[in-house]
C-alpha cells in the first residue's frame, strides 16, 4: 500500500513536467504580447523595449521556458507581470479562500446529492423519484452565472440574509457556496441514485430483507456502502473540476480566489502565474484521484494495490 | 431613512422577528452607516433599547445600543487595482483609488478642468522647454516628511530614469533637467519644445510620492503595494483581488477638500450585475461603472441614481487609408454620410452619447466644433458613384465586449445600405490588441472600431498618438494608418510653444483637416456612468473614465 502510495506520488512528476511544457506552448501560442499589455494603449515604444527586457520577452522561445523551469526546480515560479509579485506570493493569497469555498460546496453537494440520490432510488418511480431526478436536471442545466445572480438578487438584495458579494465571514460563503456546488450535487444525486438502484436489485439484499432487517439497515449499512464506489468517483472528480472551476462562480460573487485570478491572468497575458496556477491545479486533480483510488480499497477490500 | 417601506418591514421581520415594529425599525438601521450628523448612533438606538423588553421575545444582541460605527464608504469597480504607485500606474482601475492618496503639482476636477493642487502656479517659457512651479507651503505627506521642491526633483528624477523600470517612463522621459530653484520653486527643462508639458503635470500619473517612502522600498513594486502620498485619505491594507482601504489624512492642507468620510473601501467585483446587486442590496454605496444595457434595472429605484458624466472619450472607426478603397476621401466620407449616429447612440448607448464634430471631445482643451456628416444615404451614394466603388467585401475589427459587439453588428448593417460586405471580427482585448499593433506590412486591418480618451485632457494626447505618421503601428495607435503632412505640422506647431492661443489655433486647424480627410467614421462621444446610492453625494467618473472619489460623503 504504502509502496503504491510512493510510486503514484512520483508519477506525479513525469505528469508535471508534461504538463508545463504543453502550457507553456500553449501559452505563447496565444495570440497577444504580455509586453503591452503591461504597457497599456498610449505606451511608448521606449515603455515597450524596457518592459521586454524586464520580462525575459526578448530572448528566444526555449531559452525563457529553460530560464522558467530552471526557477521552478529552485522553488521559484517566477513574477507576476501585472503586480510584480512573486507568483507564489499571489497564487498564496488566493488559495485558501478557493479550498475554503470548495470544500463549503462540495459539502453541500455531497449532502443534497446523496440525499436526494437516496430518497430516489428508494422510492423509485413515486412522486419523490420523478422530482428529484427533475430537480438534478434543472441543477446540471443551470448556468451558474444565472444561478448566482438569482440567487444574490432574492438572498442579498431582497431578503438581506447574505451579503451580495466577498470574502469575511461564514455567511459570505452560503450563496457562492450553493451556487458552486449546485451542478455537483446534481451530478451526484443522480450517480447515487443509479447505482443504488442496482445494488437493491441483487440477491444478497433480498436475503436481507428477507431475513426480516429493518428496510433502514438494508439500506444504509448493506446497499449504500457497495452503493458508494461509482459515487467516490464522481465526487473525487467534481471535487477537482470545483477547485480549477469556480472561475464564474468566483467571478460573479466577487470572490477573491484562484480561479478568478486565472482568468484574469490570462487576459492580461500574466504567463507566469497562468503557468502556476495550472501547474498547482494539475497536481490537486492528481492527488485527488490517488486519494479517490485509496478510498476504493477500503469501501470494497477485493481491492488491493499491493503489487500493481 | 431613504429605504422603502415594504422593503424595510420584510426586511425587518426577517432579521428580527419578535421584536417589536418600531425597535425594529431602528434596529435595521443602525448597521448602514447611517449619517444623520446631528444624532449619533447612539442616541437614535436608545428608544430601541427602552422598548425591547416590552417584545415578546427580547433579542438581547440586537437590543443592545452597537458601538458608533465609523462613516465609511465602500466601493465596487470593475477591475481590481494593479499598482498604487501613480508612476508606474498605466489603468484606470488603479487612477482612481490613487487619487485619493496622491496628487500632482496640477490635477483635474471632476469635468477634467485643470485645477492647482500642490503647486500654487507656474509659469512656461514662450519657447515650451523650461516650466517653473511654485509649490504650496505646509504641506505634509503622509508619514510626516514635509513637501518641497527636493520631494518634486525626487519624483521626476525618479520616473525619467529608466533603472526604475517605471511604467510610466515614456511620458515623462522628455524632461531632461529637474532643478531646485528654491525650497517651494522647482524647475523643469524639457530636452525638445514641448507645449503639452502642463498638461502632461495633471496626467494621474504625476501624482507626487513621499520620497522618504519610495526610498525605502527600493524597487517600485514594493512602494505601490504601500503608498504614501499628500492626499486627504491615507493608506491602510491593500488585499489584491479583495479589498483596499484607505482612512482619513487629519494633517491634510486643505480642509475645504479634506475627507468628509472616516474610510474608503475599494472592491474589485468584475461583473457588473454583482456591482449593480451591490447598490441595491446597501452593500456599496457607488459602483463603478454601469454599463448601458444595465441602466434600466437602477431608474425608478428610490435608492439609487445614476450619477452620468460627459467624457472625452470619441468613438470612431479608423479605416485603413493606404488600402483600398479607403485611399479615396470621397469613399472615407461616403461611409461617415451613410452612417446613422443618433440611432445607434439610442438603442446600444441607451441615449448617453452625441455625435462628434471633432475628432477631440468638447472637454479636451483645445477641441473645436468643426463640422457633423449627417445620415445622408442620398450623398452617401454619390461620392461612392463618383469615387466608382461599390459592393466592396471588407472586415470590421472590434473588442469581444457585448457593447463593442452590438455596434459592430449596428455599422455593418448600416453599411451595407450603401453596398459595402462588412464582415465583423471580435477579437479578446490582448489578442486584438496585438493584432492592431502589428506593423503596417503585416497589419491586416481595414476598418477598426475603437475609442480613446486622452488622459493628459489636451488636445496633442488626442490626436497625435491617433493621427500622426509617427504614431503607426506599433509606435502608437494611428490605426487608420493616416499620413498627412499638412496635419503633422499643425500638431509639430502645437508642440512648439506654451501659448494657449496659439496652440489652440493650430489644434483647430488640425481638426478641421481631419473632419475634411475623414481618417474615421466619426462616431460619438459618450456619457460615462457610475451606480450612487441616494445617501450620498460628491462621487462621479471623470470624463477620462477615473473614479473621481474624493469628494464623496454621506448627505
Amino acid at each position: 500500500m504504502f509502496g503504491y502510495f510512493v510510486r503514484r506520488v512520483v508519477a506525479l512528476i513525469p505528469t508535471l513536467f508534461g504538463v508545463s511544457v504543453a502550457v507553456f506552448l500553449l501559452l505563447h501560442l496565444v495570440p497577444g504580447d504580455p509586453a503591452r499589455m503591461v504597457a497599456g494603449l498610449d505606451a511608448t515604444e521606449a515603455d515597450l523595449v524596457l518592459i521586454r527586457q524586464d520580462l525575459g520577452l526578448d530572448k528566444s522561445l526555449p531559452e525563457q521556458y529553460l530560464t522558467w523551469l530552471n526557477n521552478l526546480l529552485h522553488g521559484n515560479m517566477g513574477k507576476s507581470t501585472r503586480s510584480r509579485n512573486p507568483v507564489t506570493y499571489e497564487i498564496g493569497l488566493r488559495m485558501p479562500a478557493t479550498w475554503q469555498l470548495t470544500a463549503v460546496s462540495i459539502t453541500i453537494a455531497v449532502v443534497i446529492g446523496m440525499v436526494t440520490g437516496i430518497v430516489a432510488a428508494t422510492r423509485r418511480n413515486s412522486v419523490w423519484d420523478y422530482g428529484s431526478m427533475v430537480a438534478a436536471l434543472l441543477g446540471i442545466c443551470t448556468p451558474s452565472f444565472w444561478l448566482g445572480l438569482m440567487l444574490m438578487l432574492i438572498f442579498a438584495v431582497q431578503l438581506h440574509w447574505f451579503p451580495t458579494s466577498g470574502r469575511g465571514d461564514w455567511r459570505h460563503l452560503v450563496l457562492p457556496g450553493f451556487t458552486l456546488g449546485a451542478g455537483a450535487a446534481a451530478i451526484i444525486a443522480r450517480v447515487t441514485r443509479s447505482s443504488l438502484l442496482e445494488v437493491l436489485n441483487q440477491d444478497y439484499i433480498r436475503t436481507a430483507t428477507a431475513k426480516g432487517l429493518r428496510p433502514a439497515t438494508v439500506i444504509y449499512r448493506h446497499a449504500l456502502k457497495n452503493a458508494l464506489i461509482p459515487v467516490v468517483t464522481v465526487v473525487g472528480l467534481e471535487f477537482g473540476y470545483l477547485l480549477a472551476g469556480a472561475v464564474i462562480t468566483e467571478t460573479v460573487f466577487a470572490y477573491p480566489g484562484i480561479g478568478r485570478l486565472l482568468v484574469d491572468s490570462i487576459g492580461f497575458r500574466d504567463f507566469p502565474v497562468v503557468q502556476g496556477i495550472l501547474l498547482i491545479l494539475a497536481t490537486q486533480f492528481v492527488l485527488i484521484n490517488l486519494v479517490v483510488d485509496l478510498i476504493y480499497a477500503w469501501l470494497d477490500p477485493r481491492i488491493h494495490y499491493g503489487n500493481a | 431613512m431613504a429605504n422603502s417601506p415594504t422593503r424595510l418591514s420584510r426586511r425587518s421581520f426577517l432579521r428580527l422577528a419578535g421584536l417589536s415594529a418600531g425597535a425594529a425599525a431602528l434596529a435595521a438601521c443602525a448597521p448602514a452607516a447611517t449619517p444623520a450628523p446631528a444624532a449619533p448612533p447612539a442616541a437614535t438606538q436608545a428608544p430601541a433599547a427602552t422598548q425591547a423588553p416590552a417584545a415578546t421575545k427580547p433579542a438581547a444582541p440586537t437590543a443592545a445600543p452597537p458601538p458608533a460605527q465609523p462613516k465609511q464608504i465602500v466601493v465596487a469597480q470593475y477591475a481590481d487595482v494593479v499598482s498604487l504607485d501613480p508612476q508606474d500606474t498605466n489603468d484606470n482601475a488603479s487612477y482612481g483609488p490613487e487619487k485619493l492618496m496622491f496628487e500632482g503639482l496640477v490635477g483635474f476636477n471632476e469635468k477634467m478642468e485643470m485645477v492647482p493642487q500642490l503647486a500654487e502656479r507656474w509659469e512656461a517659457s514662450a519657447d515650451a522647454t523650461t516650466f517653473t512651479f511654485y509649490l504650496r507651503k505646509g504641506v505634509k505627506f503622509h508619514d510626516g516628511t514635509p513637501f518641497n521642491a527636493e520631494a518634486v526633483k525626487y519624483n521626476f528624477d525618479r520616473v525619467t530614469n529608466p533603472d526604475n523600470k517605471l511604467k510610466r517612463y515614456g511620458l515623462y522621459k522628455i524632461i531632461a533637467k529637474t532643478e531646485v530653484v528654491n525650497e517651494y520653486t522647482v524647475k523643469f527643462t524639457t530636452s525638445e519644445p514641448f507645449g503639452a508639458m502642463i498638461a502632461t503635470f495633471a496626467h494621474p500619473a504625476g501624482g507626487i510620492v513621499s520620497p522618504a517612502a519610495a526610498k525605502q522600498g527600493a524597487e517600485a513594486p514594493a512602494f505601490g503595494k504601500k503608498p504614501v502620498g499628500t492626499g486627504p485619505y491615507k493608506f491602510v491594507e491593500w488585499v489584491p483581488g479583495d479589498h483596499l482601504t484607505v482612512e482619513k489624512f487629519a494633517d491634510y492642507w486643505n480642509p475645504d477638500q479634506g475627507a468628509k468620510v472616516d474610510r474608503f473601501i475599494i472592491k474589485p467585483v468584475p461583473e457588473a450585475g454583482t456591482r449593480i446587486n451591490m447598490l441595491l442590496a446597501g452593500d456599496a454605496q457607488f459602483i463603478n461603472t454601469v454599463p448601458y444595457a444595465q441602466v434600466k434595472q437602477l431608474k425608478g429605484n428610490p435608492n439609487v441614481a445614476i450619477a452620468e458624466n460627459e467624457a472625452i472619450y470619441t468613438f470612431w472607426v479608423a479605416m485603413n487609408t493606404q488600402k483600398e478603397p479607403f485611399k479615396d476621401k470621397r469613399v472615407r466620407q461616403a461611409l461617415n454620410y451613410a452612417i446613422d449616429k443618433q440611432a445607434i447612440i439610442d438603442s446600444v448607448l441607451a441615449g448617453y452619447g452625441k455625435p462628434v464634430d471633432s475628432p477631440l471631445a468638447p472637454r479636451v482643451w483645445g477641441y473645436k466644433s468643426v463640422k457633423t456628416y449627417p445620415y445622408d444615404l442620398k450623398k452617401a451614394k454619390e461620392l461612392l458613384a463618383q469615387a466608382g466603388v461599390s459592393g466592396f467585401k471588407t472586415t470590421l475589427w472590434a473588442a469581444e465586449s457585448t457593447e463593442a459587439k452590438q455596434v459592430a453588428v449596428a455599422l455593418q448593417a448600416q453599411l451595407k445600405e450603401v453596398g459595402f460586405d462588412v464582415e465583423v471580427v471580435t477579437m479578446e482585448a490582448a489578442t486584438l490588441s496585438a493584432e492592431r499593433f502589428k506593423k503596417f506590412e503585416e497589419n491586416k486591418s481595414m476598418m477598426n472600431y475603437a475609442g480613446w480618451s486622452p488622459s493628459t485632457g489636451d488636445a496633442d494626447w488626442g490626436l497625435r498618438p491617433l493621427l500622426a505618421k509617427e504614431s503607426w503601428p506599433p509606435a502608437s495607435f494611428n490605426l487608420a494608418f493616416w499620413d498627412n503632412p499638412e496635419f503633422d505640422a499643425q500638431i509639430k506647431a502645437g508642440l512648439q510653444t506654451a501659448d494657449p492661443e496659439k496652440r489652440k489655433a493650430a489644434y483647430a486647424k488640425a481638426q478641421e483637416i481631419v473632419m475634411e480627410e475623414a481618417p474615421w467614421i466619426f462616431l460619438w462621444v459618450n456619457q460615462v456612468l457610475g451606480g450612487i446610492s441616494t445617501k450620498c453625494e460628491g462621487m462621479v467618473i471623470q470624463p477620462d473614465g477615473i473614479a473621481y472619489l474624493r469628494t464623496g460623503r454621506y448627505k
